[in-house]
């Protein structure tokens, strides 16, 4: 470039530093020109595009910071609404609980009534048996004496038994008696 | 590069002969790389990700860079000319840039630093005219009418401060360096020089253009205000 520019500048008048004329107005008209083309084609090929783009991403990125921070507050409500919900859940178990003890005392009051009265009536029921079973064995035992005195009597009459045989003889009985009354 | 602007060859418009410049060459060649670049955006912008990386990540970084600039200086309102300021600021930014592999600044040239500067007066008039409608030019006639000279001076002053700023800044680097490389021996044309071209083109440069470029807004935002 600079070669071919002093190349050609050998061929033409002398140039100059300043200078306030017509080539002066000329140079400078061109040059707007040249500023106003280079203005247009940079604002069109460059400047407004690229700011254009600029403000797409930032208007994107706005949007998904908007819609983010919507999210974070809708997931917050959210997070509130099941706190709540939990805290409900707490108390009705609490109630829950609160009303199975309340029945569960209210069920063991009634079956230790029942099981209370039931074992009244089962130690009635015995003392009743047992009241029976003396009034069995004290007839039994009359009538085991009964029959033990008609045996003694018996023998007595026919055996001439002296004191110490009539003694053996008591005692054997009163075995034989206590042994009855051991196998019932 | 030397210290005039070559002619290269010559045109007739209306019997008068006229020169296209070294200027409006160099010009067309950042231009030419500003719209191949702008192209390639272009084209790869469907395929930008969410996540930028590498080339995507750079012209985010700069055209994002550049709107909140342009929005702090001149609110959200008056923001709608930003293209016009973001073709100043990258084309004197490269032009400064460029001129590191010899390429002679565009903005060497008061043609062109003029051409950008009546710009702002224009926008400066429009707006103060759109926004602020008739009290806009009473401020001409204010304290008195008998300032509306002086005023309109100070006006017009504006764009030609703004113009002659920038030119002055980038030939005095041009003139700088192009004595050193005429003055001094070739042994020590090597090395040095880029200390200079980093100083005068990317420093100033980048200094340079950031100035014309912030007074031009000032200068708009007020009017408009």
């Amino acid at each position: 470039m600079h070669s071919m520019v002093s190349l050609l500048a050998q061929t033409a008048p002398e140039g100059r530093v300043f200078g306030l004329d017509l080539q002066t107005f000329f140079s400078g008209s061109l040059q707007l020109l040249n500023g106003i083309i280079l203005a247009v084609a940079l604002s069109w090929l460059l400047y407004k595009p690229v700011k254009e783009f600029l403000r797409k991403r930032a208007d994107r990125i706005q949007d998904e910071i908007d819609q983010a921070e919507a999210t974070m507050t809708k997931g917050n409500e959210l997070i509130a609404e099941y706190d709540k919900k939990i805290q409900a859940i707490d108390q009705e178990r609490i109630e829950i609980l609160e009303a199975a003890r309340l029945t569960a005392e209210d069920e063991a009051k009634v079956i230790l009534a029942e099981a209370q009265k039931e074992a009244q009536e089962i130690k009635k029921r015995s003392l009743e048996n047992v009241s029976k079973e003396q009034v069995r064995f004290q007839e039994e035992s009359r009538l085991y004496i009964i029959e033990l005195a008609s045996i003694m009597a018996e023998k007595y009459l026919t055996q001439n038994i002296d004191d110490e045989s009539q003694n053996k003889l008591f005692e054997e009985t009163l075995a034989k008696l206590e042994e009855t009354q051991w196998l019932n | 590069m030397g210290l005039e602007i070559d002619n290269l060859w010559s045109i007739e418009i209306a019997g008068q002969e006229f020169w296209i410049t070294e200027t409006i060459v160099n010009t067309w060649f950042i231009m030419l790389l500003l719209i191949v670049v702008a192209i390639i955006t272009r084209i790869k912008l469907r395929k930008f990700k969410r996540v930028p990386t590498g080339f995507q990540n750079a012209i985010e970084a700069v055209v994002e860079i550049f709107d909140n600039f342009v929005k702090n200086t001149l609110g959200e309102k008056l923001s709608y000319v930003a293209p016009w300021f973001f073709m100043v600021f990258m084309f004197l930014l490269w032009s400064a840039l460029l001129s590191v592999f010899g390429l002679r600044a565009p903005t060497a040239d008061w043609a062109t630093t003029f051409a950008f500067a009546f710009v702002s007066l224009i926008l400066m008039f429009y707006m103060g005219v759109k926004h602020q409608k008739g009290n806009y030019l009473k401020t001409f006639f204010e304290p008195h009418f008998i300032f509306f000279p002086m005023n309109l001076i100070g006006e017009l002053a504006k764009p030609v401060s703004l113009s002659f700023r920038l030119f002055g800044n980038m030939l005095s680097g041009t003139i700088i360096l192009t004595l050193y490389y005429a003055l001094t021996p070739v042994f020590i044309q090597f090395g040095i020089p880029s200390l200079l071209h980093a100083f005068f083109d990317v420093i100033i440069g980048a200094l340079q253009t950031y100035i014309f470029v912030i007074l031009s807004l000032m200068y708009v935002k007020t009017a408009a205000d």
